[in-house]
């Protein structure tokens, strides 16, 4: 149990860490658009749409990284006054929220991504990319931030009936 | 059900789930689907994922991981501690000229970094050894610094303006331009009122020793320190008001521009640039799960009609509408003792911004005005960043509850300059009619 748990750890680490690179192409791109039309005169038809792919795979897959190092901001007015064990029974009680919203995201993501990949759609500019990676990312992140909460919720368990630290 | 039993529970389980302590992005998400799916039906959660992709889509939002990333960058690159080697050798011989000059330096990194920690980690690593070293009084030193990180919101550009502006569907670069002159007048009171402390104590932040003072030489060649930093500033602001570039393609500049800057010092090591993408990764996470979070969140104010039902018990009240500012103030005072600054723009902004529009008031005059609520959020216990950054810094035996008295006067200050501003809103309101027409 504890290697699997260790797993879901690497695996979240190393998207959001090799994602992490993402911002400096994102800063090329969204800089080479500006050099291109004021020294080149004219626009790309490419960078708007790739800037935002970028984007959305920069926050997306970052997401369960972020939940892993325990950086996504919450309210500890009275969270922080508990115990190890009672904080533990707080987050088992509260992952159920959590899981809710990160189902209906892979849920109605992946429909939304299938239609994209069924139908070989593509955005329909200029440039004309497929969609359908930029939407597949979405119910994989989201799958990826569930799977993160569940190693969390595994881990409260633990906690709570008192067994052993370090899983 | 009636609209006001549905506003009423929209905002009592959002407290609770809040108070639960489960992280703000997914309080609202889940909040978002589950009325979705009571109020609703289920053919109704496919909103919730488009709202994701749109966020993922909006070109405006990648400005934020951008902005970010040029601070982390910046942080790292030496730069602050070029900036107060120059003011050191400078102002160094003033009584208080070294927390003085931390002020200004604060203010310098406010206009190249849109967020609150980079100065405040940066001169808190630099200046607060500095100044201890020299005799200082610990919380002139400690308040000067947390105070002056805070500047980083309120002067261009700002990852929270950004933020305001989408929710609040108003234009950046006034809200940018708004924040000038109200962050010189902050950045002003703080360095007036430290002048007149030290003038008045003088054994708080004594004067260096005329022998320990450089030569006039020393001090031009100091001023190299600021070359970088001015011409960074002109670049990403520069674009930005001579309507050149988004706020997103500016931050692009910027941000590429810090990792020049960092180059040129030859502080872009593997391990900047490392620990720069690592850290941004997961504070621009942090502020997009929750934008993703309350925009799923707000596209229910919107479908159940609370916006409209808030806004008539507002019109209803038989009071001034500066009272009901006041109120809007008061509570975004207390709600950052408590919150993330960033989600209560989120959670707030979408009621506010409609009523203060109802009541005649200009919603980049309050944009304004909000942010500065939010420094002093960032400045108040239980919750307030600066606080806990500061800790994370200083010597062992400083506690915690020097670092919050450090603050108090820095807090008044804030205050005070928030009735200023209420009184003359053309301290805001000047620079972006001008520059906007």
């Amino acid at each position: 149990m504890s290697r699997f748990l260790h797993l879901i750890d690497l695996v979240s680490e190393w998207t959001g860490k090799l994602s992490a690179f993402l911002i400096v192409v994102l800063s090329f791109v969204v800089g080479y658009e500006v050099i291109s039309r004021y020294v080149f005169k004219h626009s790309t038809a490419w960078a708007s749409e790739a800037s935002a792919m970028l984007f959305g795979a920069y926050i997306i897959l970052g997401g369960a990284y972020t939940l892993s190092v325990g950086g996504h901001i919450n309210m500890d007015l009275i969270y922080q006054r508990l115990s190890k064990r009672q904080k533990a029974l707080m987050d088992i009680v509260t992952f159920w929220f959590f899981a809710l919203f990160c189902v209906v995201l892979v849920w109605k993501g992946g429909e939304r991504a299938w239609y994209a990949l069924k139908n070989l759609e593509h955005s329909g500019s200029l440039w004309n990319p497929p969609v359908y990676p930029i939407k597949l990312l979405l119910p994989v992140g989201a799958f990826l931030l569930l799977l993160q909460g569940v190693a969390k919720f595994i881990r409260d368990a633990v906690t709570l009936v008192g067994g052993r630290d370090g899983l | 059900m009636s609209v006001g039993l549905t506003t009423f529970l929209l905002f009592a389980s959002l407290t609770v789930l809040l108070l639960s302590g489960l992280p703000l992005a997914f309080v609202m998400g889940s909040l978002a689907v589950l009325f979705n799916l009571f109020l609703l039906g289920p053919q109704s959660l496919a909103m919730i994922s488009s709202v994701v992709y749109g966020v993922m889509d909006n070109f405006i939002f990648i400005a934020i991981p951008l902005f970010i990333f040029m601070g982390m960058v910046l942080q790292r690159s030496g730069i602050a501690e070029d900036a107060y080697d120059m003011m050191y050798k400078w102002i160094g011989g003033i009584k208080g000229g070294l927390a003085m000059g931390t002020v200004a330096i604060c203010t310098i990194f406010a206009a190249l970094t849109g967020i609150s920690a980079a100065a405040t980690v940066a001169m808190g690593l630099v200046a607060l050894p500095s100044m201890l070293k020299r005799g200082y009084d610990k919380f002139i030193a400690m308040g000067c610094i947390s105070a002056g990180g805070t500047l980083g919101i309120l002067i261009p550009p700002s990852v929270l303006m950004i933020v305001y502006g989408v929710f609040a569907s108003e234009s950046i670069g006034k809200l940018f331009a708004g924040g000038i002159l109200p962050g010189l007048l902050l950045s002003f009171l703080f360095i007036a009122y430290i002048a007149v402390r030290s003038h008045l104590q003088p054994q708080l932040c004594p004067a260096i020793p005329p022998e320990e003072r450089p030569t006039w030489g020393e001090r031009f060649l100091a001023l190299r320190g600021l070359i970088l930093p001015i011409l960074l500033i002109l670049a990403v602001l520069g674009v930005i008001f001579g309507g050149v570039c988004t706020p997103t393609e500016a931050a692009a500049v910027g941000s590429l521009g810090s990792l020049l800057c960092a180059a040129i010092r030859r502080s872009l090591t593997w391990t900047v640039l490392k620990e720069s993408c690592y850290q941004s990764i997961r504070l621009s996470c942090m502020i997009i799960w929750i934008i993703i979070g309350s925009s799923c969140f707000c596209s229910l104010y919107t479908a159940v009609g609370a916006i409209e039902f808030i806004k008539e018990i507002v019109a209803a009240l038989p009071v001034s509408p500066y009272l009901i500012m006041a109120g809007m103030m008061f509570s975004l005072i207390i709600l950052g003792m408590f919150l993330d600054p960033g989600g209560i723009v989120m959670i707030t902004t979408p009621i506010f911004v409609p009523v203060i529009k109802m009541l005649g008031f200009d919603p980049v005059w309050f944009g304004v005005l909000f942010i500065i609520n939010m420094q002093v959020g960032y400045l108040t216990p239980p919750f307030g960043f600066n606080l806990f950054y500061m800790k994370s810094i200083v010597p062992k035996n400083i506690t915690m509850s020097d670092i919050i008295r450090s603050i108090v006067p820095f807090v008044i200050i804030m205050i005070l300059s928030l009735i200023i501003l209420i009184v003359f809103p053309d301290i805001i309101l000047w620079l972006p009619n001008k520059l906007f027409k």
